[in-house]
């Protein structure tokens, strides 16, 4: 594949993306901030949908047509430092590292300071790597994944994991369909 | 369902967002994700005030290659869509979302101005600590069944909700 050839499919894929996230209003900070006071579930709907949605199709293309699967390796104390300042960086951001760009497409200002600070951090990072390397992000059992550890084969654990997941939204959108979590202006506010 | 409605249903969008791990898998050989891109573009920033910076192989491995310049564009393309989204609805955004004179208890834009360049700064540090994001620990990693990923998300959501304790209730 060519630079150039990834670059075009990065970008319709991004557009595709970019629709999505605008029309589901998941980008907006008032819906972010509001899921994690648990008052508004549509980043949860969004979240878990794009998982089982990709439960499926990995589980058919990697469980019946032998594609390659791309973990991530498990290193505990990166997983979970990271994550949790990750989590920080979500509620005051009002979005992650993706959706900031569809906020900046929809026409939030603020939200090019996220990207400058998003890159400021990517470079702090990049400069601190070779020092954490040691300390944080080496050792570790490896890139495992369920189905390696359990011995079931991936697409009965990704299948699976797919229906529960269903039943949570089914039983989540019978509580609250998500039109009660749009708002008046479509941004999550509901008063 | 019409590209010039305001809001889709969030199952829709989600399906539509899982389904890009086709092209994702097979097209380009990687799963969805977003955040190495910031680590692409400081880099390739950053290489003109500081060539050393190439040294490190960090840096050097994300400068180059169908991947890592798919990522930059798929990010690129989010902003494009979002922007095309919302016009075709007629969808207007103030400058600041009001959200967060309310949970801030404030509407001074220095205040929100501060807090978004330190919330970018945690989002991508947090991420390139833990190895991917939303997208790539979230969205892809749980899909994958990967056990770094349902750890990382775990303590994404915890970190979310400790921060949003402090915010007030909007």
């Amino acid at each position: 594949m060519s630079v150039l050839n990834a670059i075009i499919i990065g970008l319709l894929m991004g557009i595709v993306f970019g629709f999505a996230l605008e029309k589901s209003r998941v980008f907006e900070p008032g819906m972010i901030v509001g899921q994690m006071q648990l008052r508004n579930f549509t980043m949860l709907k969004v979240f878990l949908t794009a998982v089982i949605t990709g439960l499926v199709v990995i589980g058919l293309m990697h469980g019946f047509f032998g594609g390659k699967l791309h973990p991530k390796a498990l290193l505990y104390g990166a997983n979970i430092f990271g994550g949790l300042m990750l989590g920080a960086g979500i509620t005051l951001a009002g979005g992650c590292p993706g959706t900031v760009l569809a906020q900046i497409g929809a026409g939030y200002k603020d939200s090019w300071l996220v990207l400058l600070g998003g890159l400021a951090g990517a470079l702090t990072f990049s400069y601190l790597e070779p020092t954490l390397k040691p300390i944080l992000l080496s050792g570790g059992p490896g890139k495992l994944t369920l189905d390696t550890v359990t011995d079931v084969p991936f697409w009965v654990l990704a299948f699976g994991f797919a229906i529960v997941l269903v039943i949570v939204l089914v039983a989540l959108e019978r509580w609250r369909p998500w039109q009660a979590d749009l708002g008046a202006n479509y941004d999550g506010m509901n008063e | 369902m019409k590209l010039s409605d305001k809001a889709w249903s969030p199952y829709v969008a989600g399906v539509l967002i899982g389904l890009l791990q086709i092209p994702a898998f097979l097209l380009i050989n990687t799963a969805l994700g977003t955040s190495s891109s910031y680590v692409t573009a400081a880099g390739t920033l950053a290489s003109v005030a500081d060539p050393v910076i190439t040294q490190i192989d960090y840096v050097a491995k994300h400068l180059s290659g169908a991947k890592n310049w798919w990522q930059v564009a798929l990010v690129i393309g989010i902003a494009v869509g979002a922007f095309f989204s919302s016009r075709l609805s007629g969808m207007q955004r103030p400058s600041v979302s009001p959200v967060w004179s309310k949970a801030l208890g404030t509407g001074s834009l220095s205040v929100r101005m501060v807090l978004a360049f330190i919330s970018g700064f945690l989002l991508l540090m947090g991420a390139r600590i833990a190895d991917g994001c939303t997208s790539g620990h979230g969205i892809s990693g749980l899909a994958q069944l990967a056990l770094s990923s349902f750890v990382t998300v775990g303590c994404m959501f915890a970190g979310g909700m400790i921060v949003a304790l402090f915010l007030r209730k909007i």
